[in-house]
């Protein structure tokens, strides 16, 4: 897949320590303790609401821990949890892009507000391999679920980051966008790091390990 | 790709330009408080008449329809990211500092075409004298600047509590005291030939004071 | 307990003290009493406002849920004691001057902190999760709290002179004032000071104790 291969000067390495979250009193995600390094790609399995988007969240920098922290180096130097979004692509189910503007526009807008240069010719070298090139000028809200999962995928790896986070990749996919999502892993897997939150087998199946969740969380977070 | 000042440029006048584009493509914000502002104008003219040598009114007049204008509309900057869900999008692509000070901008300038509507409207509407063009402007410009200021971060913080739309307002409105305050002594004093330099220095003191305050604070606004 | 009842009749006390032992200002007369009541009251609302933005900060910068807990309680009583001050103020304003309200420097700052705390604790009411109400709580705090010096300063200079009042309350007492008075005056403000951290310390105990059931509540279903 050309264009996605992950960029990564470095080793990285992903730590998670006593990582806690709590929402409302109630216990999103029981504390838990990994230490992860590319190359490679794990799989974060366990029951409805025991905190894998927690867990993906947490990790990408978006939700503070109540207890514990997460560590990232990349060749050495820490990112911290505010700067991960530089270094992290993040697919979840409830990530939405702007419904009035095109594929296109939402990706150039992203490159753009990374300060990235030529945003153009990046947005059209991440839509072509997710297949949705011809409908690049389409608004978002003209796409369907299935459509706007690959622009999910299209936009984590738009800047190539050497980290992906992916909360249920396959969903909403017909069978030739789940070979995307495994061309993806094992691409990324390859030089990068992927951590793939699922309960489907065939998406955990991917990696090499597997983080099991146990314990209630209370559910889909807000 | 490590952070870096250019990036915050860019990413500011990134986010200024995806709100003017989704304003300009949805444009609901937009009419629904340029219709407000000229209806709140058109029931003041109504009421109070023309009102040649009531300076003291023309001002506190003035600032009342521009700031309920405002407090109806400046909140939807952030409840459209939040009802849309593309907060997550944009806060993987921006800093806080970024997603803030963009949607500043944008406020301003949004607050600056509703003043473009609504102020020469009102000047014609209620007989107002002819203002001293220098120190009105000064004096609305900074106004402006102080209201914005204020009510992205406001707006940031309410849009994620319910009730968002009378509480926005509530919310807001204590703190644009002092813009009010200083804003309707300033037009008034222009129109009456008196120096504006108090209320000039007042207003700049105070929208600096947000501006800082906001550095401080934007950190905290976004953390799930 | 022995505490809580030595604080009721230290206070009472003074109030007494205030009353019957203390000889009255010339130039305020019966009003004088008020003096008890009112300052320290406002002295209350300045020092709650104050250990809630103080509070507030701490929170923001080390995340402990029980510094949201002061600040809430806090910014509780401060408003209650806002509106004691601006009773208080109106009826002293009423029985000096004949009428309730004048917009002077001073209860027009009293106005607006009970309008800002006013929407402090509506903004608290209006957002789920504690840690969120927490926080976003704690930014507004801060955002109030840098307006005050305007409020306090600004505003009602800028009030007095768009609306310039033809009674112009002073409230100062000049001349020396008698040693009974301020011994009475000192005392209340004293105990009003014990008042505050003692009441506030009960509402952060009954919100604690709320969180508790609440995790225990969650924890057993």
């Amino acid at each position: 897949m050309s264009g996605a291969t992950a960029v990564v000067s470095g080793a990285l390495e992903v730590e998670a320590l006593g990582l806690e979250h709590f929402y409302a009193g109630r216990r999103g995600l029981a504390a838990v303790s990994f230490a992860l390094r590319t190359p490679g790609a794990v799989a974060v399995t366990g029951p409805n609401g025991s905190g894998k988007s927690t867990l993906l969240r947490l990790l990408a920098g978006l939700l503070r821990p109540t207890a514990g922290r997460s560590v990232v180096r990349l060749a050495g130097r820490t990112v911290e949890p505010a700067e991960r979004r530089t270094i992290i692509g993040f697919v979840s189910p409830e990530l939405a892009f702007y419904d009035e503007l095109s594929c296109r526009e939402n990706l150039v807008f992203a490159a753009e507000a990374r300060g990235a240069r030529g945003a153009e010719a990046l947005a059209r070298a991440a839509l072509e391999p997710v297949g949705l090139d011809t409908r690049a000028h389409d608004r978002v809200t003209a796409l369907s679920s299935g459509m706007k999962q690959r622009l999910r995928l299209a936009f984590a790896l738009l800047h190539r980051p050497p980290l992906l986070l992916l909360d249920e990749p396959g969903s909403h996919l017909d069978e030739e966008g789940k070979a995307l999502v495994e061309r993806v892993v094992r691409e990324q897997a390859r030089a990068g790091l992927v951590v793939i939150a699922t309960n489907e087998e065939r998406e955990w199946r991917l990696a090499a390990e597997r983080i099991e969740l146990r314990g209630r969380g209370l559910g889909h977070p807000a | 790709m490590p952070p870096s000042g250019s990036n915050s440029v860019a990413a500011v006048w990134a986010i200024l330009r995806k709100e003017c584009r989704s304003e300009w493509r949805t444009r609901y914000g937009l009419n629904a408080a340029l219709l407000f502002a000229v209806a709140t104008l058109t029931a003041v003219s109504f009421a109070a008449g023309k009102l040649p040598d009531r300076t003291d009114l023309l001002a506190a007049l003035l600032w009342v329809v521009l700031l309920f204008a405002a407090l109806a509309s400046l909140a939807h900057a952030f409840v459209r990211e939040v009802e849309g869900h593309t907060l997550t999008f944009l806060r993987l692509v921006a800093s806080p500092a970024a997603i803030a000070f963009g949607k500043l901008l944008f406020n301003l300038l949004f607050l600056g075409v509703l003043e473009l509507v609504t102020v020469p409207l009102f000047l014609i509407l209620m007989g107002a004298p002819a203002p001293r063009w220098g120190p009105f402007l000064l004096v609305l410009g900074l106004g402006s600047l102080a209201l914005a200021a204020t009510t992205t971060l406001v707006g940031a913080v309410v849009s994620q509590a319910r009730g968002r739309g009378a509480l926005f307002a509530a919310v807001s409105l204590p703190l644009l005291m002092v813009v009010l305050a200083a804003g309707v002594s300033g037009l008034r004093a222009q129109w009456e030939g008196n120096p504006v330099t108090a209320e000039v220095r007042i207003l700049s003191a105070y929208a600096a004071t947000m501006l800082g305050a906001s550095l401080l604070l934007y950190d905290h606004l976004w953390e799930d | 307990m022995a505490l809580r009842l030595l604080l009721f009749l230290w206070i009472a006390a003074a109030l007494l003290g205030g009353f019957l032992w203390a000889p009255l200002v010339p130039e305020l007369g019966e009003t004088t009493r008020i003096l008890y009541f009112h300052i320290p009251s406002a002295w209350l609302m300045a020092v709650a406002f104050g250990w809630s933005f103080l509070h507030s900060v701490l929170y923001l910068v080390r995340r402990r849920i029980e510094h949201d807990d002061q600040a809430g309680a806090a910014a509780e009583l401060g408003i209650l004691f806002c509106v004691g001050a601006a009773v208080s103020g109106a009826l002293w304003a009423r029985a000096k001057w004949g009428t309730y309200w004048n917009w002077d420097p001073r209860e027009t700052t009293i106005f607006f902190l009970f309008l800002i705390y006013g929407a402090y604790l509506a903004l608290r009411g209006a957002i789920e999760g504690e840690e969120k109400r927490a926080r976003l709580a704690a930014v507004y705090s801060v955002m109030a709290f840098v307006t005050v010096p305007f409020l306090t300063f600004v505003v009602p200079r800028l009030y007095a002179t768009l609306h310039p009042s033809p009674i112009l309350p002073q409230q100062g007492e000049r001349g020396s004032i008698d040693p009974r008075i301020v011994v009475c005056f000192t005392a209340m403000l004293a105990g009003f000071t014990a008042l505050f951290f003692w009441v506030t310390s009960l509402r952060v105990k009954l919100v604690r104790l709320e969180r508790r059931r609440a995790q225990s509540e969650s924890s057993a279903a």
